[in-house]
């Protein structure tokens, strides 16, 4: 052993054994080597005659590397030397000398590598300098299978490195692979397949394994190949013989199937392709799949079938004639029956591309309306393919049931799963509604009378099925019950399934009712069995929380549907929903993991939507709202009555349930309107205020629990809508608690809540907003910077990012004021001290903001003030000082020193726009200032920018003109020349 | 299999490849196996990192040396040397970028030239980002190769077991073979965001779900 080889050995080390630095010496070492000149013929030597898989795998490495990167600069000797030696021993041989080292022999991933090293010799000189590369290699392979082998994993290389389009490939490679391609199909391609054809017959019998491998080769190659070479009277018996002689191994047949899927789905023209599907004659092949159902065969033959079905359909559209559709119809009623067979039986992989031939072909069926009987039995199997496929295993039942992890999974596997196959029920539903209905009614009735084994799974797939197909129904059928339907919606309202106690089962029941709703609406002889169904043990009363929390929802939109047709039944509702109000606001707050939006406070938005109507008594009304309100503000009152004695354990289970009780009364709110509340039952509107009372003195009692300030905030902001304007006395008393200690999450909510009222009621509010405006400012800028946030790494921090909002909704609530005509509110006594701050704050934020839509928005709220704080002509100033902080300061820094940055992208829609703003402040500015600004603006500012006095002067005119269109292009044309003069770098600011 | 200085175990071990274009989430994947972590060797020389996982199922404790090109993924090192007598791989993508998933089959003609016939994992990294760039639908390679495919989210541990779990079943030939015990991982970085996802995504299922609402049917307040 040389030192290369033990330098090459110790590099490749696995053993632990030895140490790093030793490692990087050998590193080194090799490094060294292959830089020098006479690198290949070290590799090729070496080659030769070592025969250690570390050194043989490092050369071959070493001489790829050095082909591709220097083969240009090496020498026509050199070359010579190289792809004479490795075709020597690609060929196993060529060396007299007995010591020759057999790499034929080795480990495959040397022979890979190997084959690699000859495709990149191909890619350089193939055919202009090595053109009979191919030619020699063929006239090897009588030396037997392990030359064969060779060529096969040249060629597959070749396929892999070169001309297979699923690799990303540079202009120049897609360049060589053409190249190749070209010379290989004038030279040597029909030699190969000969080869190939030979190869087969002749071994077998001896040598399946390599009769496997040419096989698999020849597969890459037919989809560029003259398919004359392989459709002839030869290789296609041959290769349907391999699939079907019996004794053979799986992976020989295999591999002649998938030769034949690739012959298949070989690119060709639909009229060539016709015949050439027909020539196969398929059906020899069709037994197969019922063999065996998860060897691999069977799902290359499946592959087989599918791809063979897919073709003849895309045949069957393509083609015109008579004749040939009724070729293709032919052939695909004869291969489909397998394909179901297959979908049915097999456990595969090619599921999805079946899904997707079925879809085709159900497309296909919408332009042979009416549908012949052979269809009519084929919409029959799709469904049966798609009931089977949909249905769960019951060997899950359990982890479905109580929704574990493994559950959860399954389940969700199974939806994303489903999703195809019920694209395709709805298809088959719209080219076949009869059938569909006459399936989706037998599946139901044979699920009820099924098996206990299968019961579950029967019952859910039907269900599930009837739940798709409502989708491809259109509203008019479903209010008129076409079809089927009249029976099917009764049918599954009076049927009591066995095993309603499943989740599974029972949340698909309740979802299907609830899309069928538009039918009962108008067979209202149904609505009591609805009601049955919601609140029996079937619905809101189901033992599993999930399922009568999903109830409660699908209740609410049942009674947003029906609730004028449910007056009678109020009764009975509240009656039976008793039990389930109680327990909402009494629950244990650790089962809190199961809150989210779905956490069944829906029950009261429902009872909210029954009882707020205005069909209802206003006594019973009455009554209704109290029975409900009183109670849950009472559990609040005695709360907060105890408060002082609460423990820190007891306390999050007691806000937990306050908290609960907030959402349950803001929920049934929902069903009053404002309408009612305040003018035709003024009654109900007293009863909601004094739990608005009762509820802001939680905020007193528990200033500083986030949870229940966003809560309240939430009431206050339904309130507002519930109550209009009578919500006025409660406001300052509440805008002032909310203001308590508020973080800068909270003064969000806040101000949110102030845009809301402001955008309702407009100058209505000023009284209200004059009150708290100061208090508000006061906090917001203590707490916000004046210049901008930090930015750059680290200063992504939770903090940082509230800040953010809370700066950015403060400019919304700015904006909102101004342009509510509520700008006097910044010059009342108590908020003048707020207003230099807040112009400071709006002017850098209209310079430098890296949001160009806020920038936008501090922009327009300047436009705004001017117009409401400036009259011409020049009387006595309404805000001293604003003007001149408008010419001296906004003018400038905003109007044009801030556009002169780079970073100002006008191909940017955003910015465009901001630039429209800036360009009409200008305009108001002349309008409103005169001359005084135009000087300033003239005379200051564009001197500060280098602007040259022709340009300037035309500026002027345009703004002066009428037409800001023109005033705006030649602002921008403007700005564009002075950024380069500038040549980007801003002197002034 | 192990490196210098690194112990070698009494009980069954794989060497496991993990490729992938750089930034994808390699190393953040392997980390995420807290004693793999502690026990890892560097080996600047050939640009590589193996980290020891083990895993306990039902058959017994298993490891894999799990073998991370660290960064050295197109120079340097030993490039596809690395491969050589692996057992079983990775190969990874990033949902949020397109191009790593367009160079998959690079890697996995790469990786099959050293290592024929070896069980394969594809893993979609980065599923906790909100802005997918490669859907789950368009992820298709596998089925042609007929590898394993996983979503997975290294940074929220999302799945994490899963290509192991998938390798050791065909490594072991036993379809049966469970984890008994979780490995002790590396806390969830981003869980919040994942559960967020998941809400997001089961939002969306129920958006498909539903018909489309006519007028008086105001699904959406």
């Amino acid at each position: 052993m040389d030192d290369l080889e033990k330098a090459i050995l110790i590099m490749f080390d696995e053993s632990g054994t030895v140490d790093s630095e030793l490692k990087q010496k050998a590193k080194d070492y090799c490094d060294k080597i292959k830089e020098e000149q006479a690198i290949c013929s070290v590799c090729i030597e070496k080659l030769c005659f070592s025969n250690l898989v570390q050194v043989q795998f490092w050369c071959l490495q070493t001489l790829h590397e050095v082909i591709r990167v220097r083969y240009s600069s090496m020498s026509l000797d050199e070359r010579y030397l190289i792809r004479k030696s490795v075709f020597s021993i690609a060929c196993f041989g060529g060396f007299d000398d007995k010591s020759t080292v057999r790499v034929l022999e080795g480990p495959a991933f040397i022979k890979n590598k190997l084959a690699q090293v000859l495709v990149t010799l191909i890619y350089f000189e193939y055919p202009l300098v090595w053109s009979s590369v191919f030619v020699d290699f063929l006239s090897q392979l009588s030396k037997g299978a392990m030359v064969i082998d060779m060529f096969c994993r040249v060629l597959n290389a070749l396929d892999e490195e070169l001309i297979n389009l699923d690799y990303p490939r540079t202009p120049e490679e897609l360049a060589v692979a053409a190249r190749v391609k070209d010379a290989m199909r004038q030279q040597c391609v029909a030699q190969i397949v000969r080869a190939w054809y030979d190869i087969v017959s002749m071994y077998r019998n001896s040598d399946e394994e390599l009769c496997a491998s040419v096989l698999e080769s020849m597969r890459r190659y037919i989809s560029w190949i003259d398919i004359g070479l392989i459709v002839n009277d030869a290789f296609i018996p041959l290769l349907f013989e391999l699939v079907l002689v019996g004794g053979l191994s799986e992976q020989l047949r295999g591999a002649a199937a998938g030769c034949l899927s690739a012959v298949v789905s070989k690119r060709m023209d639909p009229q060539s392709k016709l015949p050439l599907l027909q020539s196969l004659q398929m059906r020899r092949v069709f037994g197969l799949v019922a063999q065996d159902s998860d060897s691999e065969l069977v799902s290359n033959v499946a592959a087989l079938l599918t791809g063979y079905a897919v073709e003849v359909l895309e045949c069957f559209k393509r083609l015109n004639s008579e004749d040939a559709k009724g070729v293709s119809m032919e052939l695909l009623n004869e291969v489909l029956p397998s394909v179901f067979y297959v979908m049915q039986n097999c456990e595969l992989d090619s599921t999805f591309s079946i899904v997707q031939f079925l879809s085709g072909y159900v497309a296909t069926m919408k332009t042979l309306s009416p549908l012949r009987e052979t269809q009519l039995l084929h919409v029959g199997q799709i469904l049966e393919v798609i009931r089977s496929q949909i249905r769960y295993d019951p060997m899950y039942r359990k982890n479905l049931d109580i929704l574990d992890k493994i559950g959860r999974e399954e389940e969700d596997r199974m939806v994303e799963f489903r999703k195809d196959l019920f694209v395709l029920l709805r298809n088959v539903g719209r080219v076949a509604p009869d059938v569909t209905q006459i399936f989706i009614r037998n599946s139901l009735a044979t699920a009820v009378g099924s098996s206990s084994n299968w019961n579950v799974e029967e019952v859910e797939a039907a269900l599930s099925l009837f739940y798709a197909f409502g989708e491809s129904i259109n509203g008019e059928a479903m209010r008129t019950g076409s079809g089927l339907l009249g029976e099917l919606v009764p049918m599954l309202l009076s049927t009591r399934f066995p095993c309603h106690s499943n989740r599974l089962v029972a949340l698909v029941y309740l979802e299907t009712v609830t899309r069928y709703m538009k039918f009962v609406q108008e067979n209202t002889q149904y609505i009591h069995m609805v009601l049955a169904a919601f609140l029996d043990e079937r619905g809101i009363h189901h033992p599993n929380v999930n399922v009568s929390r999903r109830a409660s929802y699908l209740f609410m939109r049942v009674v947003k549907l029906l609730k004028l047709k449910l007056v009678p039944f109020i009764e009975n509702i509240l009656q039976s929903l008793q039990d389930t109000v109680a327990g909402f606001t009494s629950m244990d707050y650790t089962s809190k993991e199961l809150s989210g939006s779905e956490d069944g406070s829906h029950i009261f938005e429902a009872i909210g939507l029954l009882i707020g109507m205005e069909d209802v008594p206003p006594a019973k009304q009455s009554d209704y709202l109290s029975s409900l309100l009183t109670p849950l503000c009472q559990q609040v009152e005695a709360l907060l009555r105890n408060a002082k004695v609460l423990t820190p354990e007891e306390a999050p289970q007691k806000f937990a349930n306050i908290q609960q009780i907030i959402v349950a009364i803001n929920s049934l709110s929902k069903g009053f309107s404002e309408r009612l509340v305040t003018a035709s039952r003024p009654a109900i509107g007293l009863m909601f205020k004094q739990t608005l009372d009762v509820l802001l003195q939680v905020l007193v009692v528990f200033p500083n629990v986030e949870a229940l300030r966003s809560k309240v905030t939430s009431f206050v902001h339904r309130m507002v809508d519930t109550l209009g304007a009578s919500v006025f006395p409660y406001l300052p008393k509440a805008l002032e608690q909310l203001l308590v200690d508020s973080e800068p999450k909270e003064l969000v909510g806040l101000l949110i809540l102030l845009n809301q009222l402001i955008c309702k009621f407009n100058t209505l509010f000023r009284d209200i907003l004059d009150e708290v405006f100061p208090a508000i400012a006061g906090r917001i800028l203590n707490v916000i910077p004046v210049d901008a946030l930090p930015s750059g790494p680290g200063s992504n921090t939770e903090e940082n990012r509230e800040l953010q909002e809370l700066q950015r909704t403060l400019y919304t609530f700015l904006h909102v004021i101004t342009t509510h005509d509520l700008s006097s509110v910044f010059l009342s006594p108590k908020s003048r001290s707020y207003l230099q701050p807040i112009m400071q704050l709006l002017l850098f934020t209209s310079c430098k903001h890296k949001d160009i839509l806020v920038r936008k928005v501090c922009v327009q709220i300047f436009i705004r003030l001017i117009r409401d704080w400036c009259a011409m002509p020049n009387g006595e100033e309404k805000v001293p000082g604003f003007q001149s902080f408008i010419i001296e300061n906004f003018a400038t820094n905003c109007c044009l020193y801030s556009l002169l940055d780079n970073s100002f992208e006008f191909r940017d829609a955003n910015t465009l726009v901001l630039f429209g703003e800036i360009v009409l402040a200008q305009k108001v500015m002349y309008e409103k200032f005169g001359n005084d600004f135009l000087v300033h603006f003239v005379s200051k500012g564009f001197p500060a920018a280098h602007c040259p006095q022709d340009l300037a002067e035309t500026y002027c005119q345009k703004l002066q003109g009428s037409d800001i269109k023109a005033l705006k292009s030649f602002y921008q044309s403007l700005i564009e020349n002075l950024r380069l003069q500038q040549n980007g770098s801003l002197v002034v600011r | 299999m192990a490196l210098p200085n690194q112990q070698t175990v009494d009980y069954p071990s794989f060497k496991l490849v993990i490729v992938g274009d750089g930034g994808t989430g390699k190393t953040t994947f392997v980390k995420r196996h807290l004693t793999g972590e502690f026990e890892k060797k560097y080996e600047p020389t050939i640009g590589v990192e193996v980290h020891p996982l083990d895993f306990f199922t039902n058959c017994g404790k298993i490891r894999f040396y799990c073998w991370d090109t660290a960064g050295q993924e197109k120079f340097g090192g030993l490039r596809d040397g690395y491969y050589i007598h692996g057992q079983c791989a990775i190969i990874m993508f990033d949902v949020t970028a397109r191009l790593t998933y367009k160079n998959v089959p690079t890697w996995h003609r790469d990786l099959c030239r050293v290592c024929e016939n070896i069980p394969i994992v594809l893993c979609g990294n980065k599923v906790d980002v909100k802005n997918r760039q490669v859907k789950a639908k368009q992820v298709t390679f596998h089925r042609k190769k007929n590898l394993q495919y996983y979503e997975i989210s290294a940074k929220s541990n999302y799945n994490f077991e899963k290509p192991f779990l998938y390798l050791a079943r065909k490594l072991a030939g036993e379809t049966e073979l469970r984890f008994v015990e979780s490995p002790a991982l590396a806390p969830p970085e981003v869980q919040i965001d994942m559960a967020v996802q998941a809400k997001h995504e089961q939002e969306l299922a129920q958006a498909a779900a539903q018909p489309l609402p006519d007028d008086d049917d105001d699904l959406f307040e």
